[in-house]
């Protein structure tokens, strides 16, 4: 116990809670469109496209000592690039958005492996692969922590703002169309807000897992949930519990942390799931048994 | 100056340049009820989303109350085919409902206190005022029709558009549904329906038309033999005059 009480005024351990919970707000919020409006492949796209930013910013950074271009930036950068093409209307609509997500996803990677293999390593060390494709949650320092809950602060008020529009435009599209909506314009917001997303919580879990955590917690919340900000509200809370259960596990066992908190958030959805079926179950028996006793009497 | 409430002239319109449907003349009128037939394929569809100005038509002319699709069509309550939006979606009934006036919200965040009296009048309207609270996911085919008509009449509109409104429905609830829009004609509101379904169009209906690429229309509500050589290429006996039709 006081080994925990001594880890926990440690400030990386702070750091590490507290990023986590963060990204878990912002992940609740856009992660309940992601999974209302089916877009886990658009996301996975984008999340994948930023390896090819990340690449670019560590080769530019060791061959043109550009230091300003973060990689940060570059993951910003590639992730903005493939939400603008995913929401232009008539690529998708002539090529496939699969067939278009397919095409960003392994470009991207691609772009990276190459820019990384061209880097410097005298010049630059740039992080490992392990950690930029599943997270190191233990790099996030202050200054990352402050930019993630302004990010997070930002979008859920423009989410606020537009929340009855968003609501209409990943409900019924077409409605939302009659109704004097502009879906390209909107459409193309909710692209940008996941984009940015992705880029924010990318030291969290890394590319691989972004996913994770942007779709579990919402599908666990959509079981019990019957509105939309119902099930925002619920896939914060699930989240946060299982994503800071997971860092505990992590740290206890000496586990990677994306990892741990990917595996901790999808037990607990697939317990949430069985519980779920078997409720219903038990609800329908004790619905048929209740009018069997009727019709007896 | 009168003007109809729909009429179109000469219309062709279709996907990518390829007409689905060509040289399309139609009104509809004052406390219509007009009931549009044809086959799976034949264009009807492609008919509703012209008007409603989802498609942009190839040549000939639309006008909803003298103006086009773009600005008339915000007169017209529409109701989708099921299966046209995601019916598992995490939505309450009363939310739905107050979609149908996302054109008075216009910019502001949320539904102010009159809007939301409107919502409550149209699902008391389409009797579903109990269900206000409920997913929608967890209603049966024919509340969420309901749930959808009340949608599509609560900013008061004066022509309601159907599209296959009794698709899947069993009698009791084609019959529901059809009690709406009767209460809804009844009252002034121009009726359109499309269906491929002949057997499931009520006595309500006034006018009939039939579309397969083109359309006839007659100004009764029978189904002339014309209309059935155009859109279903034989006579079988089940066709009947609407005259002759139940929908029990």
């Amino acid at each position: 116990m006081s080994d925990w009480i001594s880890m926990l005024s440690m400030p990386l351990i702070q750091n590490m809670f507290i990023a986590t919970t963060v990204a878990c707000v912002l992940c609740g919020v856009i992660g309940t469109y992601v999974v209302v409006k089916q877009m886990v492949s658009v996301t996975g796209g984008i999340a994948h496209t930023m390896f090819g930013g990340i690449g670019l910013a560590y080769y530019l950074e060791s061959v043109l000592l550009v230091s300003w271009f973060t990689p940060m930036d570059g993951a910003l950068l590639f992730a903005v690039i493939s939400a603008l093409v995913l929401s232009i209307p008539t690529i998708s609509r002539r090529l496939g958005q699969d067939s278009v997500i397919g095409v960003l996803w392994a470009a991207g990677m691609a772009i990276g492996v190459i820019f990384m293999n061209l880097v410097d390593y005298s010049v630059v060390t740039p992080r490992s692969y392990e950690s930029i494709l599943f997270g190191d949650v233990l790099l996030v320092g202050q200054t990352d922590i402050l930019l993630m809950v302004t990010v997070t602060v930002a979008i859920s008020a423009i989410v606020l703002w537009f929340y009855r529009d968003l609501q209409l435009l990943t409900f019924d599209e077409t409605h939302a169309k009659l109704t004097g909506i502009n879906v390209n314009l909107m459409k193309t917001l909710l692209y940008l807000m996941v984009a940015i997303t992705c880029v924010m919580i990318t030291n969290i879990v890394g590319i691989v897992l972004i996913i994770a955590l942007m779709t579990i917690p919402a599908a666990m919340a959509n079981l019990f949930s019957s509105s939309l900000g119902e099930m925002m509200l619920s896939s914060i809370v699930l989240s946060i519990v299982f994503s800071l259960l997971g860092l505990i596990l992590a740290i206890n066992f000496d586990l990677p942390p994306g990892g741990t908190v990917t595996i901790t958030i999808t037990v607990a959805f697939l317990i949430a799931f069985v519980a779920k079926n078997l409720s219903e179950r038990h609800g329908k028996r004790t619905c048929t048994a209740t009018k069997k006793i009727e019709k007896i009497r | 100056m009168w003007t109809l409430p729909i009429e179109i002239r000469n219309l062709t319109s279709g996907y990518d340049g390829a007409p689905a449907i060509e040289n399309v003349n139609l009104e509809l009128r004052e406390h219509d009820f007009l009931a549009v037939i044809g086959p799976n394929g034949g264009g009807k569809s492609t008919l509703f989303k012209t008007v409603l100005g989802l498609i942009k038509p190839i040549s000939g002319s639309i006008t909803i109350f003298g103006e086009p699709p773009s600005t008339g069509a915000r007169n017209i309550g529409y109701v989708p085919q099921n299966g046209m939006f995601d019916s598992a979606y995490p939505i309450r009934v009363e939310e739905v409902v107050l979609s149908g006036l996302r054109a008075y919200k216009g910019f502001r965040p949320n539904y102010d206190r009159e809007e939301k009296d409107m919502a409550e009048k149209a699902m008391e309207y389409a009797e579903i005022h109990d269900l206000r609270k409920r997913r929608i996911s967890d209603l049966s085919g024919g509340q969420l029709q309901r749930v959808l008509l009340a949608r599509a009449l609560a900013p008061l509109p004066s022509i309601l558009m159907l599209d296959e409104p009794t698709a899947n429905l069993d009698p009791s609830m084609k019959n529901c549904t059809y009690d709406i829009l009767r209460k809804a004609n009844s009252e002034g509101v121009a009726v359109m329906i499309i269906t491929h379904d002949i057997g499931s169009i009520s006595h309500d209906v006034k006018r009939v038309a039939c579309m397969n690429r083109r359309l006839i229309s007659n100004d009764s509500p029978e189904i002339t033999q014309e209309m059935v050589n155009l859109g279903f290429h034989c006579a079988p006996e089940f066709l009947h005059t609407l005259g002759g039709c139940s929908d029990e």
